[in-house]
């Protein structure tokens, strides 16, 4: 049979950022698909050499739009696990709350560009207008919508008072509820079904050959969250790890719908057990320049994440590596694109969540 | 054709038909930032010192200052919003307001060819003020 | 590098089931280059002493297991004419990390299962983390700091009496 070599994108309607895919096809049938990334590579990791330490962490948090608060918090808490600064407990508990807000509206988002991807614009619109408040919380309290600058090393720089918290909660609750009526739809709607239901399967044993993190191997029903670890201020936190185990696209639609209500959750137990009062202090001021390196794990909206930071003394970090979790799932990505369909690629690509600006930095 | 009162999406579908849009008529209609909004720094000439701290501190290189002449700009294009100049000003001469920049991007320069958006003052004469003490290392300058 | 203990190695916390986390090279800049913010014209103490050091690379092969959260490196110190294996066989994923090893740093990995011949990225310099390339663009932060401490230095020189 005759093979026919398909560019998927670099432009494509379903991709948030730049990526292509050269797809050999037999008649519709995808047979291999080879990668090429780096139309978005900016290489900021380059910048260690000519940016300071201190202002890495406003660069940290450009890497990427929707993940932009937990890369600025992943920089700041590797420099203070290598300077040995202690975080306030206030600051600890903001930086959780901040974090997993920053998770609903990445869920949204998601959400959102999922039913885009098989034409529901309708859905897509109602998950974004969702999304606008979850922005306009970030826009109050630290003072950006998608860029918040509120982490310094050492703490945050911003406060949030109980009052405003508790509205928060309310706030969010509310989402909550709207978003109930929105998950019905993307469970049961018949045309999401017949697009996602059986399409693009992985199972776990394939899930852990390929290294899968994050949404991606919690569909297939692998355990793993980097939270349960219980750092970084998630150690007060119940919470189990939201799995499910078809494996299919629409496995991966739901994991990513019951994390949006759990994330809401998590924020009302943080608000609940955090310290309350005024004037509690909020930053620990570091001292001298970094020396000696570090492996930081945070659980971004797309998994795991890894931050490598090394210093040796200077004012200039000598690596930051951030091994985003798209970059950890491209490979999840080939492997099912490999035997499916053409018309079902934008969707399988979608559902890794991919990032390519936090994949290529 | 999938029965229309199994489709979820069909209620909410109609009560967007018959409700006001979400979105605003912009530029027309424009919400106000939120107290607090990273917008502009604005800076206040009278009670600068020129100790250039704020320049030092600027991730993107946006501000510079020329102590001798008295002279402090910002390109305010190139301005992050960061918040770090307004926190380390000694003086208080700088804030942020939560408005947008309002700068015209087009390709003019201006008089003395700078790049849009950037904001320069001049202080008072360096003949009629008093000496500046600097704010760190060696001074090179006869005060 | 000792290739059958390293790939030993690898294929015991394959078969213990941990994860690969990272496969992180750092270009290891010896001690004589100039210091970042360095006074221009002062060496750093010892430099004179230090003969030219050879162009290492340290990598760093990271393991986990998602357990316990466990993290388990392997280290390795290498030169860009030392071949370094790939772990493709244990770990399929490697080869993202691999042809980035390559791509960006120059060295030399064998074996990969996808080899994408140098097309992963699209950079305007080729190699950027190379030796000569972090040197490079040392050298030309140091001149632009000099340049800009001698205009300074100059122009309160002519500075009129306050």
């Amino acid at each position: 049979m005759k093979r026919t070599t398909m560019p998927f994108g670099p432009q494509h309607p379903v991709l948030p950022e730049p990526l292509v895919l050269d797809l050999i096809l037999e008649d519709e049938r995808v047979i291999d698909a080879i990668p090429t990334i780096g139309y978005i590579h900016r290489g900021l990791e380059m910048m260690v050499e000519r940016v300071e330490y201190t202002e890495m962490g406003f660069v940290a948090e450009r890497i990427c739009g929707i993940c932009s608060f937990m890369h600025g918090m992943g920089y700041c808490v590797s420099l203070e696990s290598i300077m040995n600064v202690e975080v306030p407990e206030r600051a600890r508990w903001l930086r959780v709350i901040w974090a997993e807000i920053s998770r609903v509206q990445s869920h949204l988002l998601w959400l959102g560009l999922g039913a885009d991807a098989f034409g529901f614009e309708n859905l897509f619109m109602h998950c974004w207008r969702m999304r606008e408040e979850i922005l306009d919380i970030f826009e109050k309290t630290t003072g950006g919508r998608i860029i918040h600058s509120v982490n310094r090393i050492g703490g945050v720089k911003r406060d949030v008072s109980d009052s405003e918290l508790a509205a928060i909660v309310v706030k969010l609750d509310e989402l909550g509820t709207a978003f109930d009526a929105t998950a019905r739809v993307f469970a049961k709607d018949p045309s999401i079904r017949h697009r996602m239901s059986g399409v693009g399967v992985l199972s776990a044993d394939d899930a852990r050959a390929v290294d899968a993190v994050g949404p991606m191997a919690r569909a297939s029903g692998v355990v793993m969250d980097t939270r349960l670890s219980g750092t970084y201020g998630y150690d007060r936190l119940d919470f189990e790890p939201v799995i499910e185990t078809a494996g299919d696209c629409l496995a991966r639609v739901v994991v990513r719908m019951r994390e949006v209500t759990q994330s809401i959750g998590l924020v009302r137990q943080a608000v609940d057990k955090m310290p309350k009062g005024d004037g509690m202090a909020l930053e620990t001021k570091p001292r001298g320049n970094p020396t000696g390196e570090v492996f930081t794990r945070l659980e971004q909206p797309r998994g795991e994440v890894l931050y490598y930071v090394k210093g040796n003394g200077t004012k200039n970090l000598e690596r930051f590596r951030a091994r985003t979790p798209t970059f950890a799932n491209i490979p999840a990505m080939i492997k099912l694109v490999k035997g499916c369909e053409l018309a079902d690629v934008p969707n399988i690509i979608l559902t890794i969540d991919p990032c390519i600006s936090c994949t290529e930095r | 054709m999938a029965n229309p009162f199994r489709l979820p999406m069909v209620p909410r579908a109609l009560r967007n038909l018959v409700s006001r849009p979400a979105t605003r008529r912009y530029p027309s209609e424009i919400r106000p930032r939120f107290d607090g909004a990273r917008g502009t720094i604005e800076f206040d000439v009278e009670t600068c010192n020129y100790c250039m701290l704020c320049m030092r501190r600027c991730p993107a290189a946006a501000i510079t200052v020329v102590r001798e002449e008295r002279m402090w700009s910002i390109e305010q294009l190139t301005c992050i919003a960061c918040n770090v100049c307004v926190e380390v000003c000694a003086k208080k001469s700088l804030t942020m307001s939560r408005d947008s920049k309002h700068v015209h991007v087009r390709s003019e320069v201006g008089p003395q060819g700078q790049r849009p958006g950037h904001e320069e003052w001049h202080g008072a004469d360096p003949a009629l003020t008093a000496p500046v003490k600097p704010a760190a290392e060696a001074p090179t300058s006869a005060s | 590098m000792d290739r059958d203990a390293f790939l030993a190695r690898v294929g015991e916390y394959h078969k213990e089931g941990r994860r690969l986390a990272l496969i992180n090279v750092t270009t290891s800049v010896p001690s004589a280059a100039p210091a970042h913010g360095a006074k221009p014209g002062a060496e750093a103490p010892g430099a004179e002493a230090a003969a030219p050091a050879p162009e290492t690379f340290e990598i760093v092969w990271a393991f986990e297991n998602d357990k316990d959260h466990s993290l388990e490196t392997i280290r390795e110190t290498v030169t860009p004419a030392d071949a370094v294996p790939s772990i493709s066989e244990f770990f399929g994923a490697a080869f993202l990390y691999e042809n980035e090893m390559r791509e960006l740093f120059g060295l030399n990995v064998e074996g990969i299962n996808l080899d994408l011949q140098g097309q992963l990225y699209k950079t305007a310099t080729k190699v950027p983390f190379s030796h000569a390339a972090v040197k490079a663009r040392l050298e030309a932060v140091n001149a632009a700091a000099a340049a800009k401490a001698t205009a300074a230095a100059a122009g309160a020189t002519t500075e009129p009496k306050a």
